[in-house]
């Protein structure tokens, strides 16, 4: 070799790399920067922000609000393998939420939503780039961004009714501003209206209906939307008392619900199973669903996992966790008298067991059997000997009792259903809205107007499908497997006054939605939470000895409090809750 | 002749000699002939200088093979000649050389002695001969090894075949043989005429030569703070584990490594002066200058390939490496086969181990004690047990709450009354253990001179596991080889590992529940097997959603995790001109891992898995590093200059497939393959690269050998680092002072060395997400946020949680959904580096002509604009979150190691002691707001000012004894009688989250280690224990011992219980339903977790060379037996078995029983 040209070797072999710079740029594979808007990325923002409502977490619920309203209310214990089995639920159960650094469900709900918000937010974003003319046909833009601003304006309704003071996020704000949005920053009423004002757009600017039927329409704004007024009717202070009822808003429920109804899009399933049961999805009484879905490609598919903890443990069809029981309370609440009507005083003077409730025991409304798994019933309308209910697939009825949860779940062998682990997800939509709530928000408005007289006939048409929905319930040989008894409301079997009437809605609402979980806001909404609670707990903690030092405080347990995380995230910004 | 004359002789050889040894590092010039007897007789000379002898001698050297020896230290050395030849033979050059010069040579072997011409041998006939054979401590043959006889003149050098011939000895001598890098041996002569010598190297001398990072350096010259581990000294320890890091254990101070019993042999935890980032704190490891963070590279490799390892510790010693060096640096060196002169030499080790984890199990109570247990905590919380546990048990008591009596508890006859399923009383660790057995086997054939030289070798572990159906095996190989062409000024050559490991190891149940824990509380009452053979669950209420671990555990038996890797480099070097060398080294780091998660269909009491799965994840890594240095060394008399320049890049990319089916008619191993499978399927994958781009330089300089100085300097550019920020400079600079070579000490005998160092630098952490930097939207199909990168959440759940970004819009309940984009990331263009500055002083000490030894360090460091990413509020929306630089944190500590050599160096009898002890204390100084409530604290009291590791908790203060008590007490929810009484600190009357506290630190302060090491004759005994002092560690049977956990096994402490009549207690009165919270951060379970442990004892014989001679091949035999995790001692409030197993979802750290032997050729 020659060593006089060692040098050039070396300098070539290290400047070979100077050009640092070209070796250091690498791009990011599978990913895209932020750029220009096309109504093909701006479609694709908007499906992601109808999934984002349905990122649904075990822990973080989205869409069914068993943890929140059910629980919380007369409905439901926790269940569970004692109370220490997710036990921030067990605190919730308990109004026992100012132990700190609870970080599981009603923080992670928090995250999801307003994670859905984004993903709206920034569907509008991109929509808003756009014109007209760069959809086909031109007036789809618009009803994209009324789809986003429905999305958004449901994910804040969810978050009022579960926190109350939540900062309002739109997609005009940069990261920086929302640092700077406080929780408060709007008034009760005003934060109603601006989430009223996504529904209101999304009502004048969508279409009666959609070509996908995930989409949503028309509608299905103006019913959510008079869901929003009847809830911001009842006027509340800032310690959650509800002052006054407005009578203005209660006529725009009556208005948008009538609009809803006079469509004729909607009817009640035949029977009331049908809401429950795989094969029915966005059936003629879904007005708002979320969407799950089954074998479509995904690692898990896309499916509900927010009851996964909900089966009857000890079943070896199901498999786990026996959480989210009935109460006494509610078991005794669908007993009902010679007359037909429930036992609206003296329901809760008894402690009904599977052992009352046969073809020859207490009469019963039927949508116990739609309600309620409890021993030797038929379990999900299925009367083979596997499915007959039993004692032993109760997971801890020294605390919680025999009765298991039934809406939710379908039969272990339906083809909804994927076992993930001990948990079992399902392909069933989740229905937000249903016709019968529609019908039972009109009812409540017109009671509260003073205009009772128009409600009995919408209670009486959820009376007589309950009545006629025995078809699934009965056993093999087909008996029922209850004493089934159910009137309608006639004006003397109960004096229609504008309390009773209100009392017999109540009573409706309660039986119809029993553990879909509407009750504990139902009872916030009326200003009756904490009266009918402590008299609940007060008479049920001498059944389930776990509830004895529950107590609920008004003023403070209407709400959840405020994660804390999220304070701490914005130094304070943020206002707790009072009472935490 | 006067006993002094012999000194100068001495000091002459050894100085020559040392030139050529650090010749024959730097400048590795050889060729693939193979030593023959004739070697270099032939080979004729090319040599063009004018320059001293000395110089030329050198020169000789470098282009000949030749070695020289010198008799004296030659005044010759210095003399100036002028030589010019051209294919000239050695003896003509020598005859030049020495001309006029007064001295001659001889030429023996390849070994050129000089010697006066005057020197007349004197023939007495009284005087007598010895001759004789030197070998080393494998066996094979030491040429060139003086051997003198004490006190004259008379001496020779030992040949090719070590052997040596001296004449004229006279009465009652003493030969004296010495060898650089070896022990110098004195034996007396007496009447023997054959004296056969076993030269034993030398620990770690001060003139060792050692790698420091794209170089080498004395020993001597260190001034960072580097421990050396020769891997020669580590025979002795068991490698049982297969894991190399397993044999640094206590040998280096300040390296922490934690374990357990997974037969993979895999640390937990490795760290180097404790933890100084927020994020990634492993290590960096440099194999033969090729970098990796793979610890498994370094883990893999067979002892008996290691050369050695070296630890830098301190920023100045390790910030050459710049970007990625902040958590120190390991780098390790393998043989390659060069110091073998000529032979080949075969060693083999095996060893057979047995692997028990007894002594670590919980104890806890049968069944019928459980249900004694259960119907306590019951009838404490006024609940009938018989609602809670009647279909397990039968209570008969009294059914009195205010007085429970309890007369017999029976268990029903069958699990949840499937008369199929006879109640079991299951000892589950019992059934989910065995003895693991290992066998590990290696073999190293080495061989060639300094020209070429050539290593393979192989190995192969096998490890059949200690839980059931768990194994681990790993064939691993190595070839080294090198050659050097044109005298010399090329070398060229090559490291390569490979790997191939395959592991089944212990799993989780369907509820993600992994089996050790399992083994340890599932219910007693529930047995193995059914009547009809299946493997038994729980069936019926009372029972946990639980499996059984032993089924869980067969289920997965074909679950498996193939490694393999190559790892390694090409290299040239290239020496031009004397002291100039350029070195090219390419080197790859590849690694391919393929999973195969197989999920059989199954049921077990009422819990099944309905439809089976196969999960094929395969993933590459591959990191391409080129780096060229250029070394040049300079001696302008007393001061001595060595320069580095060089260049480095690195790239890395990663890829990942994971496919996924189900359904699977049938279920055997071989039918588990994806096209086998017929239902739902998906599959998806990633791709990261990355790239570092480096410039450095270092340069050393030595004024007479006394005072040192090193300065680096490197720039490295990273391709994760934002546009602004992308490059960093990592600065370093030491200082040395040989006080020991100063004259003023030269009185002071005892002290045979002593040297101050100190040193600052700055060093860096490049650890964050490839694309860190950029704002990211991605498709996200249908994700859950078990697959989604940075979606921060809790692990078990997040199997369950949609984050995806297709929506069943059709609402057609199955088949392809459209989909959209969602962002994951936030831009931070001024995302810059995290850096560490340290200081470090330390002092390196020899006593009593180096029988002690030691050194201590003292450092401080601060590691800043940690690299973090803080959760946002939600608000901002999804995939907000960003890589800031936010948090500060500092560390001190120190860490001393003495080692003692005893016995005389030829007596029957020696021994060595050494010790080491660490500390350091790390402390977060700055951390922003929003991300605290991610460290321990409160409101109140944040980390900032303690260590990241920190303990927050209540401080408990005993129990109530009565209402009064509680009525006194602060209020505190869920206080009563029998129950945990916990401190209100802040004295506001109420207990909060503000009456917690920081406890202590989950790191030790200190960790110390003591090894004994002893020799009679033939006989070797080595103990070895470590242990570490103030540590807080969470002691998880107390879980068991002092609280009733309803759907769990119980601990038999349980009986011990607070009640009404046994006051006296610690354990707290029965529970089911904690109303209490007693289960929050206390120090009830936080407590002193320092221990003790003895954790190696072998003992080995050497069989005599006399014996292995009838045996012929074999040139060393020992055979060992050993004992691993011997005997521990703990806290007083450890109630544990085992200290170190805080977690019970792993396998404990087993004892082993292990025997071997080592045997070389």
């Amino acid at each position: 070799m020659n060593y006089k040209n060692f040098g050039r070797i070396l300098i070539i072999l290290a400047f070979s790399l100077a050009s640092c710079n070209d070796y250091l740029d690498t791009e990011p594979e599978g990913y895209i920067s932020a750029g220009n808007s096309t109504a093909e990325s701006a479609n694709g923002l908007v499906i992601a922000a109808y999934a984002g409502i349905a990122n649904d977490d075990m822990i973080g619920p989205m869409t069914s609000m068993w943890v929140y309203g059910s629980v919380r209310s007369d409905d439901a214990y926790k269940g569970g393998g004692g109370v220490g089995d997710v036990a921030d639920v067990n605190f919730y159960e308990q109004y026992n939420l100012t132990t700190p650094s609870q970080v599981w469900m009603g923080a992670y709900t928090w995250e999801n939503f307003y994670a859905a918000i984004s993903r709206a937010n920034a569907a509008l974003r991109s929509l808003n780039e756009l014109k007209d003319e760069d959809f086909i046909p031109s007036s789809l833009r618009k009803i994209r961004i009324a789809e986003a601003r429905f999305l958004r304006a449901h994910s804040h309704f969810v978050m009022k009714q579960i926190f109350k003071n939540i900062p309002f996020i739109d997609e005009t704000l940069s990261n920086e501003d929302i640092l700077k949005t406080k929780n408060n920053q709007l008034t009760n009423d005003q934060l109603w209206n601006k989430i009223g004002d996504d529904f209101k757009y999304a009502m004048d600017n969508l279409p009666e209906s959609q070509p996908e039927v995930g989409r949503v329409n028309k509608y299905a704004a103006t019913a959510y939307l008079a869901k929003l007024r009847l809830y911001q009717a009842y006027e509340q202070d800032a310690s959650n008392k509800v002052t006054g009822i407005t009578a203005a808003r209660l006529n725009e429920v009556v208005t948008l619900t009538q609009s809803v109804i006079a469509s004729g899009k909607y009817r009640l399933q035949p029977d009331f199973a049908e809401n429950f049961l795989d094969g029915f999805d966005n059936g003629p009484e879904s007005v708002f669903a979320v969407q799950f879905s089954i074998s479509d490609g995904t690692s898990a598919g896309r499916l509900s996992f927010v009851t996964g903890l909900n089966y009857p443990t000890g079943a070896s069809q199901y498999g786990c966790c026996g959480f989210h029981q009935p109460s006494q309370s509610l078991v005794n609440a669908f007993a009902t008298d010679a007359a037909g009507l429930p036992k609206f005083n003296t329901f809760n003077n008894v402690e009904l067991s599977a052992a009352d409730i046969t073809p020859k025991g207490v009469t019963v409304d039927p949508r116990i059997d739609h309600t309620v798994g409890m021993d030797g019933h038929p379990y999900k309308y299925r009367n083979d000997a596997a499915y007959i209910f039993k004692n032993g697939w109760v997971r801890d009825p020294g605390v919680y009792g025999f009765f298991q949860s039934m809406k939710e779940q379908q039969a272990a062998d339906c083809s909804c259903y994927k076992k993930l682990g001990p948990f079992m997800g399902t392909s069933k939509n989740i229905d937000i809205i249903r016709y019968a709530d529609v019908l039972l928000m009109q009812a409540e408005a017109y009671i509260e107007l003073g205009q009772q007289d128009k409600a009995m006939p919408l209670i009486n048409q959820i009376r007589v499908r309950a009545a006629s929905s025995t078809g699934r319930t009965k056993f093999a040989d087909g008996t029922p497997p209850s004493n089934y008894k159910i009137a309608q409301y006639d004006g003397v079997n109960l004096p229609w006054t504008k309390e009773n009437a209100r009392m017999a809605l109540q009573w409706e609402r309660r039986l119809e939605f029993a553990m879909e979980s509407p009750r504990f806001f139902d009872l916030v909404r009326w200003g009756i939470a904490e009266p009918t609670l402590n008299a609940y707990l007060a008479k049920e903690k001498t059944r389930r000895a776990f509830l004895g030092s529950a107590k609920f405080t008004a003023g403070r347990d209407e709400y959840f409090p405020i994660p804390q995380r999220e304070i701490d995230f914005t130094k304070g910004l943020y206002v707790q809750n009072p009472g935490y | 002749m006067k006993k002094t004359d012999c000194i100068p002789f001495q000091v002459g050889l050894k100085k020559i000699l040392r030139i050529m040894k650090i010749t024959a590092f730097i400048v590795f010039i050889l060729s693939m002939q193979v030593y023959a007897k004739s070697f270099g007789q032939t080979e004729k000379l090319n040599l063009s200088m004018n320059s001293t002898i000395k110089d030329v001698i050198e020169r000789i050297e470098e282009v000949s093979g030749y070695r020289f020896v010198l008799k004296y230290n030659a005044s010759i050395l210095d003399k100036k000649v002028d030589v010019k030849y051209t294919n000239e033979s050695i003896e003509r050059v020598l005859d030049d050389l020495l001309k006029e010069t007064g001295f001659t040579y001889k030429i023996v072997d390849r070994y050129i002695a000089i010697r006066p011409v005057n020197e007349t041998e004197v023939i007495d006939q009284q005087q007598k001969s010895v001759s004789g054979k030197v070998i080393d401590s494998s066996g094979i043959p030491v040429p060139g090894v003086s051997v003198v006889v004490v006190g004259t003149t008379n001496g020779t050098i030992t040949d090719g075949d070590g052997g040596y011939s001296i004449t004229n000895i006279p009465a009652n001598a003493t030969l004296q043989f010495s060898f650089v890098g070896m022990k110098t041996q004195m034996v007396e002569v007496g009447n023997k005429t054959s004296i056969n010598v076993t030269m034993d190297e030398e620990a770690i001398g001060l003139d060792e030569v050692i790698a420091v990072g794209y170089g080498t350096q004395k020993k001597a010259d260190l001034t960072g703070a580097i421990s050396v581990v020769k891997m020669e000294s580590l025979k002795s320890v068991s490698l049982s584990s297969g894991n190399s890091m397993q044999a640094l254990q206590g040998r280096v101070p300040g390296l922490y490594i934690e374990k357990t019993g997974s037969p993979t042999g895999a640390p937990s935890r490795i760290l180097i002066r404790g933890v100084n980032t927020l994020g990634d704190p492993n290590p960096l490891y440099i194999i033969d200058g090729v970098p990796t963070k793979r610890p498994e590279v370094f883990q893999s490799l067979n002892p008996g390939s290691i050369e050695s390892v070296q630890v830098l510790k301190d920023a100045s010693a390790s910030s050459i490496y710049g970007a990625r060096a902040s958590n120190g640096v390991i780098i390790v060196t393998t043989n390659n086969g060069s110091k073998k002169n000529g032979e080949v030499s075969i060693q083999y080790n095996s060893n057979f181990s047995m692997q028990s984890e007894k002594n670590q199990r919980f104890k806890m109570v049968n069944a019928e004690d459980r249900g004694k247990i259960l119907w306590q905590a019951s009838v404490n919380d006024r609940v009938n047990p018989a609602d809670g546990y009647g279909a397990i048990y039968g209570f008969d008591w009294n059914n009195d709450y205010n007085n429970p009596v309890l007369n017999k508890v029976t268990v029903k006859p069958f699990v949840g009354g499937d008369p199929n399923v006879p109640v079991g009383d299951t000892d589950w660790q019992a059934e989910a253990y065995k003895t693991g057995y290992v066998t590990n086997n290696d073999i190293t054939i080495s061989g060639g001179n300094d020209k070429s030289s050539a290593l393979l070798g192989m190995g192969y572990i096998k490890n059949t596991g200690m839980m059931k159906y768990t194994n681990y095996d790993r064939i691993s190989a190595r070839l080294n080889a090198q050659t050097s062409v044109f005298q010399g000024k090329i070398k060229v050559g090559m490291n390569t590992q490979m790997v191939s490991s395959n592991e089944t190891l212990q799993c989780p149940d369907l509820g993600s529940s992994p089996t050790p824990g399992l083994a340890i509380n599932l219910a007693p009452t529930i047995p193995m097997y059914t009547l009809t053979g299946e493997y038994a669950g729980p069936i019926g209420s009372g029972y946990s959603d639980r499996n059984n671990p032993v089924h869980m555990q067969y289920l997965n038996r074909w679950d498996n995790t193939n490694r393999t890797f190559l790892f390694g480099n090409v290299f040239t070097e290239i020496s031009p001109m004397k002291n100039l060398v350029f070195r090219s080294t390419l080197g790859i780091d590849y690694s391919m891992v393929n999973n195969k998660n197989i999920e059989q269909r199954f049921t077990e009491g009422f819990i099944a898995r309905a439809v089976n799965s196969l999960r094929n994840i395969n993933s590459n890594f591959t990191s391409v590093s080129w780096s060229n240095t250029l070394n040049y060394k300079l001696d302008f008399g007393q001061s001595k200059v060595a320069v580095l320049a060089g260049i480095e890049s690195v790239g890395d990319n990663f890829k990942d497939i994971t496919a996924y089916k189900e359904g699977f008619a049938v279920q055997t191993e071989e039918f588990f393959v994806l096209s086998a499978g017929t239902a739902n399927g998906n599959s998806f994958g990633t791709a990261q690269s990355s790239r570092l781009f480096s410039q450095f330089g270092k340069v050393e300089y030595a004024f007479s050998d006394k005072y040192l100085a090193t300065a680096t300097l490197r720039r490295d550019g990273s391709s994760r680092f934002g546009a602004n920020n992308r490059y960093g400079l990592f600065p370093a600079a030491t200082l040395g002072w040989r006080i020991s070579a100063e004259p003023f000490m030269a009185n002071l005998t005892q002290i045979s060395n002593l040297k101050l160092r100190a040193g600052a630098g700055r060093v860096g952490n490049q650890d964050v997400g490839s694309f860190a930097s950029l704002g990211l939207y991605e498709p996200r199909y249908g994700a859950t946020a078990f697959e989604g990168a940075g979606i921060p959440h809790v692990g078990f759940f997040d199997q369950y949680r949609n984050v995806g970004t297709a929506y069943d819009i059709t609402g057609s309940n199955t088949g392809n959904l459209p989909s959209g984009f969602v962002s994951v990331q936030a831009a931070n263009p001024s995302l810059r580096w995290e850096s560490t500055k340290e200081f470090n002083i330390g002092l390196d000490f020899g006593i009593f002509n180096n029988k002690l030894i030691g050194a201590f360090d003292y450092f401080t460091r601060e590691t800043s604009d940690i690299l973090i990413r803080p959760p946002v509020a939600s608000a901002v929306g999804e995939g907000q979150l960003q890589f800031l630089n936010g948090a500060t944190k500092t560390n001190k500590g120190w860490e001393l190691s003495l080692s003692y050599a005893g016995g005389k160096r030829d007596a029957d009898f020696t021994y060595n002691i050494s010790a080491s002890a660490g500390h350091f204390k790390d402390k977060i100084t700055v951390l922003p707001e929003e991300v605290r409530t991610g460290y321990p604290g409160n409101a109140e009291q944040s980390i900032i000012g303690h260590s990241e590791l920190s303990v927050f908790g209540y401080v408990t203060d005993g129990l109530f004894q009565n209402a009064a008590e509680v009525a006194a007490h602060a209020s505190q929810p869920g206080a009563a009688p029998g129950r945990i009484r916990y401190k209100d600190l802040n004295g506001d009357k109420k207990v909060d989250a503000l009456d917690q506290k920081f406890i202590g630190t989950l790191l030790p302060a200190m960790e110390y280690s003591l090894r004994i090491e002893l020799n009679y004759k033939n006989f070797d005994l080595a103990i070895f224990g470590s242990g570490v002092a103030g540590k807080t560690g969470y002691c998880p049977y107390i879980q068991m011992n002092n609280f009733v956990r309803g759907r769990d096994n119980a601990a038999p402490g349980l009986f011990n219980a607070w009640s009404p009549s046994n006051t006296n207690s610690t354990i707290p009165a029965l529970t089911l339903s904690d109303n209490n919270s007693e289960f929050r951060t206390s120090d009830y379970f936080m407590i002193n977790a320092s221990y003790f442990k003895l954790r190696n004892i072998s003992l080995g014989y050497k069989v005599p060379a006399s014996a292995l001679k009838k045996i012929g091949v074999v040139k060393e035999l020992r055979v060992y037996a050993m004992a691993d995790n011997v005997f521990w001692i703990t806290s007083k409030e450890w109630q544990g078995p085992d200290p170190e197993r805080t977690d019970v979802n792993t396998i404990p750290i087993p004892r082993t029983i292990s025997f071997g032997v080592n045997v070389s050729f």
